[in-house]
């Protein structure tokens, strides 16, 4: 039997098979995620199986009370009451509702236009008090789903019936999992920030650790057994160099591939549509593939670049260094019918993100992998070497900039042959890697001129200096001759 | 008998075809033949920067003739004088070197004569045209420096104008004048190429016919003795030994040009002056420097309100300029002089100090 290893699968698939097992027990978290029926379906991992959603339920009214905008008849005593209700109502004052009139019997029901405690937050007059959480989605979604309440702000209206698609809100809805993330989890209760306010928990620099509050705490995912270490791999991805460190909102943050209120992870057969979202072409180039027939079964983005650790791709992602791996039969094929099937569990080790995991060295593939990884490799090491040339005639003083546009040039056609990768043919990948190494070339030739002339000039000063030393030697002479008279 | 003696006196050849029409020999040898304290010490400083001058004239004339002053083709014109010109590079960049060794030289120039007191009586004025001279050559550094139109051009000449800006009560019509504008555009380079190619040269070519009248009128001061006033008793001291200033003194100032030419030469080719990439108003470089002589401006302006680093500068200059009306004493042994000794050596380590924090990252 195989070894069970919940921790180690990746998040994608994880997460998806939440759905599934969310539905399937109906109630009851799995306590154990040992011993859950769905830790088999992680295990097997591949395809994730499509799940019926529940729909949400319907959307309640909002809350009727006496009053507007105006009436602060709750904030008036509340605020004096101690320093934690004086710095709910500062919060609430400075958050996009106060200032557009959004009030405390908005959302908590009462009479704010009392001053009389036993008028304002009496039951009758339709105080709430505080919201269960269950509550919550509907309370806000109460006047964030109405689209006439909506029109001033110009906001989207359709968060409601997107949470209950999400995983989250299939959890409340069908297991009564009020642990999920509801609204207030992400946007705060009474410090609502627009998501564009660059203090916002939902600003999109500030999703990852938005998301990691609670997927990286190893205790509150311990009753869903998934992993934690989604924030580590994401920090080191480019994703997460490009949005945290160089503060490129362009990245994708959590919610780019997950989605936010329909936080769900993509299946497998989802995963081309949803890098295809930033990676247009790369996703058009792809769909020329063989990869791409095999559908179901053939690789994905996730295979070679990972999901939530996508590292910066190079010739390295072709073959496996140092070794080939050890191939089994069922790596790929199926034990039963020898039909193709992708293992996840093979690509969890960025290490194995190789070509050659499943092309292994007898096939006919594998030749024209390496022809490819050789094509590409070759077109790079032209350009690299092209770079060391400019950089060393730059290095020198000279000015270096019509070998800086061919490199650039080169460098163009090197990324177009990288991409073409996706394509898997060699025929087309080669024209680009030769249109490469002739610009990688070009560029060369032109930086190997400057250094040649460099030289030139090195030789010419020397010869410079010894026509002006000759002189200097002349008029030293006609210096004595002169002092030498008497 | 008369013709006789005139054509023994008359050179042959071209001199004598020439002389014979203009009688330039008097003046000629009026100019040369003068005899100077053999005691002088002015290390050649004047007439090195008086030599670069010369170069600065010669190489900003053969880069004027390809260069386009506006910011549609000022780059690419220097880059095509740099990369395509034949020998376009030496002359850039021996314009380029020989800016920063006049600025160089003329201020150990400016060092000399305060060290050896040759400023006092009677050449107070010999030293305020040179102060002129000087602020012309800074005005030079200034406006040459934007021509090639590249980021660090561009940015710097942003910089140093807002600098000028921070002048009290006249700063913001200067920055008007200075940019033609309220940004660095099209306006300031055609001021600045103007300012550069005509304006300065003149004022330059001027003040220099004067500086070198005034020398040549005084002679060379001597660094031992005081000028004797009119009026005063003249100390007993043995008779001044003196050498002829051509073509003893020529000799040895051609020899020192041909050194510095060398090291031109040596400069201009292991370090050709390159290129950033062409000026745009809205990429802010990471760091702005200006060149090194403007370094301790530069960073005085990071320690002290911005009214004191300016007007501290200007008003060093104008007590620099004034200086001889300022020190009038008779003294000019710099161990007789300890105070203006001691104050010019704080101010260049202070200004060493400044200049080499400001050259830091």
């Amino acid at each position: 039997m195989r070894a069970i290893r919940p921790f180690l699968l990746p998040g994608v698939v994880a997460i998806a098979s939440l759905v599934l097992v969310s539905i399937a027990s109906a109630g009851a978290p799995a306590d154990d995620p040992a011993t859950g029926p769905w830790v088999l379906e992680v295990s097997q991992a591949t395809p994730t199986p499509d799940v019926p959603l529940e729909t949400a339920p319907p959307l309640p009214s909002p809350i009727a009370h006496p009053g507007d905008a105006s009436s602060t008849g709750c904030v008036d005593c509340h605020a004096k009451v101690d320093a934690r209700q004086a710095g709910i109502a500062d919060e609430w004052r400075a958050s996009v509702h106060g200032r557009e009139g959004v009030g405390c019997a908005d959302c908590h029901g009462g009479d704010p236009t009392s001053d009389e405690i036993t008028v304002g937050m009496a039951r009758d007059s339709g105080y709430l008090g505080v919201p269960d959480r269950e509550d919550t989605v509907g309370l806000c979604g109460g006047c964030h789903a109405n689209a006439e309440r909506m029109r001033p702000y110009q906001v989207a209206t359709d968060q409601y019936s997107k949470y209950f698609s999400s995983v989250h809100g299939q959890r409340l809805l069908t297991a009564g999992d009020d642990r999920v993330a509801i609204c207030t989890d992400c946007h705060g209760s009474h410090d609502v920030k627009p998501a564009s306010d660059p203090t916002a928990a939902a600003y999109p620099r500030n999703v990852p650790a938005l998301c990691a509050s609670c997927h990286a705490d190893a205790q509150k995912m311990q009753p869903y057994g998934i992993p934690t270490d989604q924030l580590d791999l994401y920090k080191l991805s480019v994703h997460g160099i490009q949005l945290l460190e160089k503060q490129d909102l362009r990245a994708p943050s959590c919610a780019s591939c997950h989605g936010s209120h329909a936080a769900k992870p993509p299946r497998s057969d989802e995963v081309v549509a949803v890098c295809g979202n930033c990676h247009t072409a790369t996703q058009a180039l792809y769909e020329e593939s063989a990869h791409s027939r095999l559908e179901g079964v053939g690789p994905k983005c996730w295979t070679c670049h990972g999901t939530h650790d996508v590292s910066e791709p190079t010739e390295r992602l072709f073959l496996h260094e140092g070794g080939v791996p050890d191939y089994l039969c069922a790596t790929c094929h199926s034990p039963t019918d020898q039909s193709l099937r992708l293992e996840m569990d093979r690509f969890e080790d960025p290490a194995d993100r190789r070509c050659d995991t499943c092309h292994h060295t007898r096939s006919l593939i594998y030749s024209q992998v390496e022809a490819i990884a050789g094509a590409v490799g070759g077109a790079r090491d032209a350009y690299d070497t092209a770079l060391g040339r400019i950089e060393d005639a730059a290095a020198l003083g000279m000015i270096v900039t019509d070998a800086d546009v061919a490199a650039q040039e080169a460098k163009t056609e090197l990324i177009k042959a990288r991409a073409a990768v996706h394509t898997t043919k060699l025929t087309t990948i080669s024209a680009l890697t030769d249109a490469t190494v002739a610009k990688a070339g070009e560029a060369e030739a032109l930086a190997t001129a400057k250094l040649a002339e460099s030289d030139f000039r090195r030789q010419a000063m020397v010869v410079v200096i010894a026509l002006i030393a000759l002189n200097v030697l002349v008029l030293v002479s006609l210096r004595r001759r002169l002092h030498a008279t008497p | 008998m008369a013709a006789d003696v005139r054509s023994t006196r008359t050179p042959g050849g071209a001199t004598g075809w020439v002389e014979e029409r203009l009688h330039l020999g008097p003046f000629v040898n009026a100019l040369l033949h003068v005899p100077i304290p053999r005691d002088a010490r002015t290390f050649y400083l004047g007439g090195i920067t008086l030599f670069l001058f010369g170069i600065q004239v010669v190489t900003g004339t053969l880069l004027a003739l390809y260069y386009s002053p506006t910011p549609d083709a000022a780059y690419e014109s220097v880059l095509s004088i740099t990369s395509d010109v034949s020998f376009g590079w030496l002359i850039r960049s021996v314009h380029h070197w020989a800016a920063n060794l006049m600025i160089l030289f003329m201020a150990l120039h400016v060092l000399r004569i305060f060290v050896q007191a040759a400023y006092k009586y009677p050449r107070e004025l010999t030293w305020i045209v040179g102060g002129g001279l000087l602020l012309i050559t800074i005005g030079f550094g200034f406006t040459g420096y934007l021509l090639p139109w590249d980021q660090r051009a561009y940015w710097a000449t942003v910089v140093g104008t807002e600098i000028a800006g921070g002048v009290p009560l006249i700063g913001p019509s200067l920055l008007l004048l200075l940019r033609g504008g309220a940004e660095v555009s099209e306006a300031t380079l055609g001021r600045f190429f103007g300012i550069h190619v005509l304006v300065l040269p003149l004022l330059l070519g001027g003040l220099l016919a004067l500086h070198l009248l005034f020398v040549h009128q005084q002679g060379l001061a001597n660094p031992r003795h005081a000028e004797p006033r009119p009026g005063r008793p003249v100390p007993a001291r043995p008779p001044e030994r003196l050498k002829p200033f051509f073509p003893d003194y020529i000799l040895d100032e051609v020899i020192a040009w041909y050194a510095v030419l060398a090291v031109l030469v040596i400069l201009a080719s292991l370090f050709p002056v390159g290129l950033e990439p062409k000026a745009d108003p809205l990429v802010t470089p990471e760091h702005i420097k200006p060149e090194w002589y403007f370094l301790a401006v530069y960073q005085l302006l990071k320690l002290v309100p911005e009214t004191v680093g300016v007007v501290a500068p200007v008003a060093l200059v104008l007590v620099i300029v004034v200086l001889p009306l300022l020190d009038r004493g008779g003294e000019v042994l710099p161990r007789r002089r300890p105070i203006a000794i001691a104050c010019a050596v704080l101010l260049l380590v202070g200004l060493a100090v400044l200049t080499y924090f400001g050259a830091q990252v």
